[in-house]
């Protein structure tokens, strides 16, 4: 029939939508069950928080900063205290620089098995959904007997930290983290051995080594497909250099090596979490710290549980910053998912998209899009 | 007189209407729980699933824009109509048959694929785009599943050389369990009932991370408390029926009780078990493994009569 | 290569407590020592440097002056307001406010309980008697 044309078949995903309770809105465009196109709009819960620090002191600034992620709190604090820290050339004391560094690697624990749950909640697979976030529960009250809050801990201060490890702290560390490294051998055996769902992981959300460096992914979905890109390791902060991680890398790049790089990176924090508590080292917990910051402009990078968090701080000398721009690893990850979901079920998408641990709060800062002709680009 | 009452009660009452639709009740509460248990949550409590049901049906139903009204608010009762009044030709409770006639099987099993055919219209009959996408995804289940599932229910008839399940049922009574030798036919058998339920691992027509509720996205109100209900109907009837063919049959409540609830820790394990298939793997796995192990079931069983006979 | 490799857990979970906890009924969960709860503040010690009201982040501290001279300080605390940061605990060179971890389930139906005095008793009754006679000079 030459009147009829073949319509597209739009499925809108967000921003609100059982599969993605996260603000965002994906189109993507089916022919019968595959995804012919796909395309990502952000935007909708602006919180003008880079603009919000202007008119806050420098401590109020690290506290409204700690709530861009929900997820990964202490970093942004870490590493806009690092970078302030910087700034004023007053550092934290090695044990504060260490109790940071411990708190960010049970952070990642927190998040990488929130995230492993989420995404066997999106393969269907509801019962290692409930389990892995059963036994979150266990960093969760780690966390909660070292800093007294589950999420958000504002365990820093600028110039220290304000809880010290003791006793019944390195105790819950040490009986949680023997709980937890069992229970992450089981997970990776069940995301390595369970046939249902490795139908769901295997050869899913494809990314070459050349695609990774393209599409500029970052954090474990980069390292999964080989692309040896770790902060922690390129540009050590805190106490990485004395206490070194090892890169975890996996070669093929779908999302089945996604959980293994994930869960393998659990155990590096692991082992660098109880080296820490075994070493720590002595000495103040916080420096005086002034209220005014030396003028200058300061980069801050740090190895957040999704990727590579970056600060840029502006000080004019006074007691507000004068300018902070962060950019989230989530934004750089975004491109992998339009991509690589392109070709594939509709069914796969959800995995997908969670594959790359999307963390949509993070994204919704300010977005420039410039067009130049026969290219896009967004920053 | 008496007679027409009697028809009224064995459809309103028991075996048929209220008893079913308690049982179905009694049936999802503890296939919820024991899912729950299993993946070490408490549950829900024992009348959730009434309150849910009360609820739903005194709700305003919400008829939206773009569908044929008519269709819209009659296929919800003619799912549930289908699922009760299959209940009526199978042996609930370990009683007879409220009716019986030749080739009741094959009315049984078309009765139990109303359900699923309803569903598929109704997803079709709505403008959503996932309803769409979900009755596109039930019909295309529907087709995968109900020739293997067929075949696996037809073995012990063939066996009994009657399609009457009256007759089956009576036949396979004391005698060793069926699904011992044919064990092939048994276990398509159940899987084939969790395809036709839509359960995990089949449940990729309302897999809630993709397209939210299926074809019953636009539902609401009195339509999805009888969609649900006709579910939960379904599930007693298909576990009785694969419990009186396959389980040495269903003597008395108690024997149908003890049957019919093993089956369901097995098919609740099941669900906790699996990642949810693709719908392209559910049918891939349905063509060319179900079919084929029913089919040749089938084969067993036909060359085994031959050979003893 | 397994199907079905969770099966051994399942079963086992069938046969162990739930994880799930009912609150708020049942037993309550022992809180860590360093939870932190609603802020406490000991007027006794406050000298009034007002650092604390200055960092915090959610301005939910207001120190008033009773009677400057005197340094006879109360606080007003808004609950809703705090971000249990603790940012005020740390600034405050005298030990005067602590973070309790006791007093932290503070549902309520109105907006009355959010709003907390501490201080002497006498000072918090004066503040409030000036506040409200001063409410009712402005009306003519």
């Amino acid at each position: 029939m030459p009147g009829l044309q073949k319509e597209k078949f739009i499925v809108p995903i967000g921003p609100q939508h059982p599969a993605l309770k996260e603000p965002a809105h994906f189109e993507f465009t089916v022919d019968g069950e595959t995804v012919t196109s796909a395309s990502v709009r952000f935007g909708y819960v602006h919180r003008g928080i880079e603009k919000g620090t202007e008119n806050r002191n420098w401590a109020q600034a690290m506290y409204l900063l700690e709530r861009i992620c929900g997820i990964c709190s202490h970093v942004h604090s870490t590493t806009f205290a690092l970078g302030v820290e910087k700034l004023a050339k007053v550092p934290a004391p090695p044990r504060a620089q260490a109790i940071r560094q411990i708190l960010l690697e049970l952070e990642r624990i927190h998040s990488h098995m929130l995230w492993v749950g989420v995404a066997a909640h999106e393969a269907g697979f509801e019962t290692l959904f409930m389990y892995s976030w059963r036994d979150r529960e266990t960093v969760m009250d780690i966390l909660e007997t070292f800093s007294g809050n589950r999420v958000n801990y504002s365990a820093n201060v600028l110039g220290g930290v304000k809880y010290d490890l003791g006793p019944a702290q390195t105790d819950s560390i040490k009986r949680g983290l023997d709980y937890l490294e069992e229970r992450l051998h089981y997970y990776m055996k069940i995301v390595n051995s369970d046939e249902s769902f490795l139908r769901r992981t295997r050869g899913v959300g494809m990314m070459t080594t050349a695609q990774a460096e393209e599409l500029g992914a970052i954090g474990p979905t980069a390292r999964a497909s080989n692309v040896a890109r770790d902060l922690r390791v390129d540009s050590p902060y805190l106490l990485y250099e004395q206490f070194p991680v090892t890169i975890v890398l996996g070669s093929t790049g779908d999302l089945q090596t996604r959980f293994v790089v994930r869960i393998q990176e659990l155990f590096e924090s692991i082992r660098v979490i109880r080296e820490l508590v075994n070493h720590i080292p002595g000495g103040d917990l916080t420096v005086r710290f002034p209220r005014r910051i030396p003028e200058g402009e300061v980069v801050m990078r740090t190895e957040a549980p999704r990727g590579g968090l970056f600060y840029f701080i502006k000080s004019g000398g006074g007691e507000n910053p004068v300018r902070v721009k962060v950019r989230t690893p989530s934004l750089r990850n975004f491109m992998s998912v339009l991509v690589g979901s392109v070709g594939h079920q509709l069914a796969d998408v959800p995995m997908i998209l969670s594959g790359i641990d999307p963390c949509f709060s993070c994204n919704d800062r300010m977005i420039v899009v410039r067009r130049e002709p026969g290219k896009e680009t967004a920053s | 007189m008496s007679m027409e009452i009697e028809i009224l009660l064995k459809m309103l009452v028991f075996p048929g209407g209220l008893t079913l639709i308690a049982l179905g009740l009694l049936y999802e509460y503890i296939d919820r729980k024991l899912m729950a248990r299993f993946q070490n949550r408490i549950g829900p409590r024992f009348l959730q699933p009434l309150a849910d049901a009360v609820k739903l049906l005194a709700k305003e139903e919400v008829v939206p824009q773009g569908v044929i009204p008519i269709f819209f608010v009659s296929l919800p009762i003619l799912a549930l109509a289908g699922a009760l009044t299959a209940g009526l030709y199978v042996p609930m409770a370990g009683f007879a048959p409220a009716f019986s006639l030749p080739g009741d099987l094959i009315i049984v099993i078309f009765l139990l694929g109303l359900l699923t055919l309803s569903i598929g219209l109704a997803g079709a009959n709505t403008a959503d785009r996932f309803s769409i996408l979900g009755a596109t995804r039930t019909l295309t289940q529907l087709f995968s599943y109900e020739a293997p599932f067929l075949l696996a229910l037809l073995c012990p008839a063939i066996l009994a050389d009657t399609w009457q399940i009256d007759m089956v049922h009576q036949s396979v009574l004391g005698r060793v369990w069926l699904a011992l030798p044919l064990f092939i036919g048994f276990f398509v058998a159940v899987i084939g009932l969790m395809g036709k339920l839509e359960l995990a691992p089949f449940d990729a027509p309302e897999a809630e991370s993709e397209i939210v509720a299926g074809a019953l996205t636009e539902y609401s109100g009195r339509g999805l408390a009888l969609f649900r209900l006709g579910k939960n109907v379904e599930l007693v009837v298909g576990l009785t029926l694969i419990a009186a063919f396959y389980l040495g049959g269903l003597a008395n409540p108690l024997e149908f009780l003890l049957k019919t609830l093993g089956l369901l820790v097995v098919v609740a394990a099941l669900q906790a078990l699996f990642a949810r298939l693709r719908i392209d793997q559910t049918v891939g796995m349905w063509w060319r493994i179900g079919a084929l192990l029913a089919l040749a079931q089938l084969l067993i069983v036909v060359i085994l009569k031959g050979v003893i006979l | 290569m397994k199907i079905g490799s969770m099966l051994g857990e399942i079963i086992r979970s069938v046969f162990r407590k739930p994880a799930t906890v009912k609150y708020p009924f049942g037993a309550r969960q022992a809180v860590p020592d360093r939870l932190r709860g609603v802020i406490q503040y000991d007027a006794e010690k406050c000298t009034g440097c007002m650092l604390c009201m200055k960092d915090c982040p959610s301005n939910a501290i207001e120190i008033i002056a009773v009677d400057k001279p005197n340094k006879r300080f109360i606080m007003r605390l808004h609950v809703d307001r705090c971000t249990y940061c603790a940012q005020c605990v740390v600034n405050c060179r005298f030990k005067c406010i602590s973070m309790s971890n006791t007093e932290w389930e503070r549902a309520a139906l109105t907006r009355e309980p959010f709003t907390v005095y501490y201080g002497r008793d006498e000072d918090v009754k004066k503040f409030l008697e000036q506040t409200a006679s001063g409410v009712s000079q402005e009306q003519p």
